[in-house]
Parts: structure tokens; C-alpha cells; sequence
């Protein structure tokens, strides 16, 4: 099985949608990562305080804080500066995705995902 | 009031595999629908709304079962979601009518009512309100949406007036797509 060799990657993913977090969760743990999920980027930055994580996938629109401002977030403090985090969006503009790039995102992904694509992309900036 | 209402509305026409919002008091969404189903959402205090329409087909590998792609379906409906957000909407106040998804074509079998299963299943899991829902059967069905109001008006039409409408395939050279910074 290939899914072992991505064993200790842990993931925490972003979303406020529950459809997109249980297919995201059944997509990476089907992968073999580990999956940790957090509904908004309020919620994410409260988790990151006390947990670590090779990785943060974000959704873009959230309430409470969206995925500009959980990445800035992260950027400001010192325990995440250098996490990898990918945006994953049904966002396809330009402006939006160089506002995510400033902030200090690590690379975009566009929904509906590939499974396949998701996971080299996850394997390449974890590496 | 001193506008009175426009005399004839800017019409929308909502086809397979789009979504589109709009708060402007002026438009009327429009679509028709066989085995397809639409999705009109509405905020009434943004008085904002939207209507997005789909025809999922199996998920790529092929199930037996009548499962559809709903990870593509998941999409669209993000795509219309994301769109009332933009406009003052919240998601948290969103009511949903849903129609179409009849049975109308037998050599795609039981297709409306899986699609009608993927939409119900869809707002449920996300806690969206259903106001409404005139979903199934055998017929086609013409969907009037205004969006500033959110007011619906759904007639049954005669099969023949329904396009022949196909499953629709991922645009699959457009998804998925990784761009590292």
C-alpha cells in the first residue's frame, strides 16, 4: 500500500463546509496522513496554539476568520512562520490568489480537487 | 416608494453547470429543467439570492449503485454559496427550495432522483434550511427565480420543451490545478 509512506504527515484542514470536510478527511486518510480539521480560521488558530502540524490546507471564505487572515495569522508568530499552507478555493482570481501569495501562502489549489494532484502537492511542500 | 417596479425583467438564464447571485431587484432567473436539478437559495435580510442548476453523472470509476459525483456537486454548490457571500449574504441565513430532478428520460434511469438525493443530502449535512421542495416525478419544470425577493414560481412544461440533458463530466483540464508559490 502506498498510503504508508505518508504516514506521519499530519494535515489540519480549514473548512467551513461539512460536505468538504468529510471528503476532504476520506481523501487523506485514504492517502495515509494523518487528518486533523477545524471548521473556520478562528477555530484553526485556537488548535494551532497547543498542536503541531506538517501542514494547513484553507479554505479562503470562512466566518469569524477566513484564509487571508488565518494565514497572516500564522505569518505573524514565530511557532508557524515557516508551515507549509495551502489555499484550497473554488476562488479561480487573480487578485485573490496574489492577495494569498502576500500573505505568505505556500501554494493554490483549485476545487473541485484531484486527489491525486492534492497529494503531490502535499508530499512536495512537506518533503 | 417612489420606483415603480420594472416593467419588464432582466432575464437570467441559468444553464447546466453555472451559478450566479445577484441582489438587483431588476433580474429574473430562468431555467428549465428535465432531469436536472436547481438550487435557489435566498437571504432575505441581504435580500440576496442565487440559483445554481446540475446534472451529476456516476462518479469516475463507475459504482453500481445510483450514487452520482457528488464531490463535483459539492463544488457547484460552493460556487453558489461563495458567490451570495460576496454579496452580503450569510450562510447561516440561507433558506433553499429545490427543483427539477425528474425522471424523465428512461435511459438514464433513476438519474433526477439521485441528483434530487445528492441536493437534500447536500443541505442537510451543511444545515441549510429547506423551505421548500418540488422534486421527482416525470416532468419538466420551468424555474422564475428573482433573487432580490426570492420569490419562485415553478411550472411543469411539457417534456419536449426540456433540453435532452446529459450527465455533465468534470471539466477536468481546469480542476484540481496546483500552483506552488
Amino acid at each position: 500500500m502506498s498510503g504508508n509512506t505518508n504516514r506521519e504527515i499530519r494535515v489540519l484542514t480549514v473548512d467551513d463546509s461539512a460536505s468538504m470536510r468529510a471528503l476532504l478527511h476520506a481523501t487523506l486518510k485514504s492517502r495515509g496522513f494523518e487528518v486533523e480539521q477545524a471548521e473556520d480560521g478562528a477555530e484553526a488558530l485556537e488548535w494551532l496554539r497547543e498542536n503541531q502540524v506538517d501542514l494547513v490546507i484553507t479554505d479562503i471564505n470562512m466566518p469569524r476568520l477566513d484564509g487571508f487572515g488565518l494565514i497572516e495569522r500564522l505569518r505573524e508568530g514565530r511557532v508557524h512562520e515557516g508551515r507549509p499552507i495551502l489555499v484550497l478555493t473554488t476562488e479561480s482570481s487573480d487578485s485573490k490568489k496574489a492577495r494569498a501569495r502576500a500573505a505568505g501562502a505556500t501554494g493554490w489549489i483549485v476545487k473541485p480537487f484531484d486527489a491525486d494532484k492534492l497529494t503531490t502537492a502535499i508530499r512536495r511542500v512537506t518533503h | 416608494m417612489n420606483a415603480a417596479p420594472p416593467s419588464s425583467p432582466v432575464r437570467l438564464t441559468i444553464l447546466q453547470g453555472e451559478a450566479k447571485a445577484s441582489a438587483d431587484p431588476a433580474v429574473e432567473m430562468t431555467t428549465i429543467l428535465g432531469s436536472c436539478v436547481a438550487t435557489c437559495l435566498y437571504d432575505p435580510l441581504a435580500k440576496v439570492g442565487g440559483m445554481n442548476h446540475f446534472l451529476l453523472g456516476e462518479p469516475s470509476g463507475g459504482s453500481a449503485s445510483a450514487r452520482v459525483d457528488g464531490d463535483y456537486g459539492l463544488y457547484l454548490m460552493e460556487v453558489l454559496i461563495n458567490d451570495m457571500l460576496a454579496q452580503g449574504a450569510l450562510k447561516q441565513r440561507l433558506r433553499a427550495r429545490l427543483y427539477g430532478g425528474g425522471n424523465l428520460n428512461p435511459d438514464l434511469g433513476a438519474i433526477g432522483s439521485a441528483n434530487a438525493r445528492f441536493a437534500r443530502e447536500f443541505l442537510r449535512k451543511e444545515g441549510i434550511e429547506k423551505a421548500f421542495e418540488d422534486l421527482e416525478g416525470t416532468h419538466a419544470r420551468r424555474v422564475d427565480f428573482r433573487p432580490a425577493t426570492g420569490q419562485v414560481r415553478c411550472r411543469r412544461i411539457a417534456e419536449t420543451a426540456a433540453p435532452t440533458q446529459k450527465p455533465q463530466a468534470r471539466p477536468s483540464d481546469l480542476v484540481g490545478g496546483v500552483e506552488l508559490f
